[in-house]
């Protein structure tokens, strides 16, 4: 318990030391970062902890995004809600929105319930460009941010902190929620709904109020979204936001109260990271979600409980040896399958079909800096090679892992 | 009188089109519990196998090919992917359905890049069938029924009429007891799962040529098979014809209707009030077409949270 704690702080330390270390560009991937978190974590505790599945969870950020983008244009800041407490308005708005969603959600439970969130959010989305004057079609809403209580809100610093200050305080209200009776209930609700109800619980309410918690931080993200952007669109409401939650939050892992938050985190990281260098992003997002689920179904948070109990059964001296043997072998696996996928997208891309068809043959690629013939064995032999000794590198540390496990 | 015949006709097919998605995925989620949420991009992948391979065959035999590729991909993806983890449980196995069906549709953005592609109907089947009054009416749009309803009839009679029909029936219904019985229950379920995708592949490479061919395809009849399945019934298969063929009529009905609540509204008086009010009021039905089906599942929660046709659960 300690550790923990003393890890946490050091973490919170970490966040709030933030701006003095980075460049305005990566503050701002950071205030992305951590309103990820936010929403991967009110969508882990929806999935994760009660065990519904939402595939349409846009629906409640958007919800919370406009409220507040329509508050903030009433009110400009004066009045009993000023630009910091706006927020409120977005927990407000995807409270109201979660109950009714929830209500009907909830009808059902399994596989129905999660398509028919998935219905809610594609009927909020095929609504949304219809209704201009409440979402702005297709320019959306622009609004300011009202300086308040000594601050201007003009600088990343200012809206950094801002942010930070309200996923802290979304998170520690999360996790405290946890640890209540109704926190619990919501627990048994994914473990044994027909017990619950045998002992007299309303099953239902259960579901829609875990339902509406999650919708209420949900919106309270969609809000420091608008607060960070300081506009709204209706493509807030489009099946990919509602997708990438899913998977992020599933890459973090749903079993442990952080793990989609650091899921989020790291997947809006790299896409920040990486969203210049390559085209595929999502797609690797998707494999890397897949891959999860296959091998790693407790997400990556799990990997280093994983590492530890190979440390613990096969001894301190013989486990790293295997373990950076498995770790190469995914390096060189990635590194192979990134190749080919790069090497794909360019050479399917539309200027490089009209630059072959003028050619009338196959004039060669960039790629990482450096160009490469399309057709040929020195091309191709790079992802081929990469691949197969991955492959054939993990088969052996598999091997040699199972001989192990048998001596000991 | 034209237009609402022609309207209920193209509804009509649209959801024997939609009947022909939502079969596979009904019979499956009957028979294994899963949901596929990939089920709707087979449907995808049948349309662009039929694309590529227009061109080296010719559109019959394309449309052939596309429905045996993707019924062996639906076979590879149950074989390899689903029974690995299976032991996790359902919740598990529709993640990850979710995330295959992601990676398809990427996959898809990557190779043919993200915009709708030039897959139409051959000119030998391009013209009008019958006129009426002034209108034509298009023989594709007819083929697209006949295929479907003879997809149906070569169906049912499979499963009511033959051995492995029955073999299929009763795995459904007691799985276990089968195997015990010397049948591969295993077998069974990838052909299912197999023939399920095939008729997705087969409706995209049909409709895909009449409709567009684009990577958000899956998605769009994704949603909508979706609320064919919850309005039917998860699991029953009259139920998800019933609702399809529902749910084509109103949509495609509703677009004629140039009418709004507004204009109801006046007839008790409240004409402008509603106007004044605007926002849903005033939106014409036909720009609501879209919304329509899901309007409908709400309602259908409401007052039968099991499907028209579902059992109680």
């Amino acid at each position: 318990m300690r550790t923990s704690t003393s890890l946490l702080l050091g973490g919170v330390a970490l966040l709030a030391a933030l701006p003095a270390l980075l460049t305005a560009g990566l503050l701002n991937a950071a205030v992305q970062m951590l309103i990820a978190a936010l929403f991967a974590s009110a969508y882990g505790q929806l999935a994760g902890r009660a065990g519904m599945l939402s595939f349409g969870h846009a629906a409640y950020f958007g919800v919370g995004a406009f409220a507040t983008v329509h508050a903030m244009d009433a009110l400009n800041g004066a009045g009993l809600l000023p630009t910091p407490l706006m927020p409120l308005v977005g927990a407000a708005a995807g409270l109201g929105f979660g109950v009714v969603a929830g209500w009907f959600a909830t009808q059902r439970s399994g596989t129905a319930f999660a398509m028919i969130t998935l219905a809610i959010a594609e009927l909020l989305h095929a609504l949304a460009p219809q209704l201009k004057s409440l979402f702005g079609g297709e320019s959306g809403i622009s609004v300011m941010r009202t300086p308040a209580w000594g601050f201007n809100f003009g600088s990343t610093t200012q809206v950094y902190y801002l942010t930070l200050v309200w996923v802290l305080l979304s998170l520690a209200l999360l996790y405290f929620h946890t640890r209540t009776s109704a926190g619990r209930l919501t627990l048994g609700l994914r473990e044994n709904s027909h017990r619950l109800r045998f002992l007299g619980y309303d099953v239902h309410r259960l579901g829609v109020s875990a339902f509406a918690i999650s919708g209420l931080f949900s919106g309270v993200a969609g809000a420091l979204q608008v607060l960070a952007n300081e506009s709204a669109n209706y493509v807030v409401f489009e099946a990919h936001v509602s997708a990438s939650v899913v998977l992020n939050s599933y890459i973090g892992g749903v079993g442990v109260f952080l793990g989609p938050a650091l899921g989020a985190a790291l997947m809006s990281f790299f896409g920040y990271a990486v969203s210049d260098a390559t085209q595929a992003w999502l797609l690797y997002q998707g494999v890397l979600f897949v891959l999860v689920m296959m091998f790693m179904p407790e997400g990556l948070v799990g990997l280093g409980g994983a590492a530890a109990r190979r440390v613990k059964q096969l001894g301190a001296s013989r486990a790293p040896p295997l373990l950076l043997l498995w770790l190469l072998a995914v390096l060189l696996l990635a590194a192979g399958a990134v190749f080919l996928v790069e090497l794909l997208q360019r050479l399917c891309s539309q200027d490089y079909r009209a630059l072959a068809r003028a050619a009338a043959g196959w004039p060669p690629v960039t790629m990482f800096g450096q160009s490469w013939a399309a057709v040929g064995l020195a091309t191709w032999i790079w992802p081929l090679g990469l691949l197969a000794g991955g492959g054939s590198l993990l088969a052996f540390a598999q091997r040699r892992l199972q001989m192990k496990e048998a001596q000991a | 009188m034209d237009t609402l015949l022609f309207g209920l006709l193209n509804g009509l097919i649209y959801g024997l089109l939609l009947f022909m998605v939502s079969a596979g995925l009904t019979l499956i989620f009957g028979m294994m519990g899963v949901l596929n949420f990939a089920h709707a991009s087979f449907y995808m992948l049948g349309a662009y196998f039929a694309y590529t391979l227009q061109g080296l065959l010719g559109f019959g035999p394309a449309v052939v090919a596309a429905t045996l590729l993707a019924g062996g991909v639906g076979a590879l993806v149950e074989r390899f992917f689903l029974r690995r983890v299976h032991h996790h449980g359902h919740a598990h196995e529709l993640l990850l359905t979710f995330g295959l069906s992601f990676i398809v549709a990427e996959t898809i953005k990557l190779l043919f890049g993200n915009f709708p592609v030039d897959y139409h109907v051959p000119a030998s089947l391009d013209g009008p069938a019958f006129t009426l009054g002034s209108q034509q009416y298009p023989t594709y749009r007819l083929l697209m029924g006949a295929v479907a309803l003879a997809m149906f009839g070569l169906l049912y009679l499979l499963l009511t009429r033959t051995r492995v029909g029955i073999i299929v029936r009763s795995a459904i219904y007691k799985p276990r007891m089968v195997e015990a019985l010397g049948h591969n229950v295993q077998l069974v379920f990838m052909g299912v799962f197999g023939v399920g995708a095939a008729l997705a592949g087969l409706a995209g490479a049909i409709a895909g040529a009449f409709y567009t061919t684009s990577p958000n395809m899956a998605l769009e009849v994704g949603v909508m098979v979706f609320v064919v399945v919850v309005v039917g019934g998860l699991g029953s298969l009259g139920g998800a014809m019933l609702a399809s063929l529902l749910i084509g009529v109103i949509t495609s009905l509703a677009v004629s209707v140039d009418r709004s609540l507004a204009d109801a509204l006046t007839l008790v008086g409240a004409g402008a009030w509603a106007e004044s009010v605007g926002g849903l009021l005033t939106l014409k039905l036909s720009s609501l077409a879209a919304t329509l089906p899901f309007a409908l599942m709400l309602l259908v929660l409401l007052v039968r949270p099991q499907g028209l046709l579902g059992d109680k659960t």
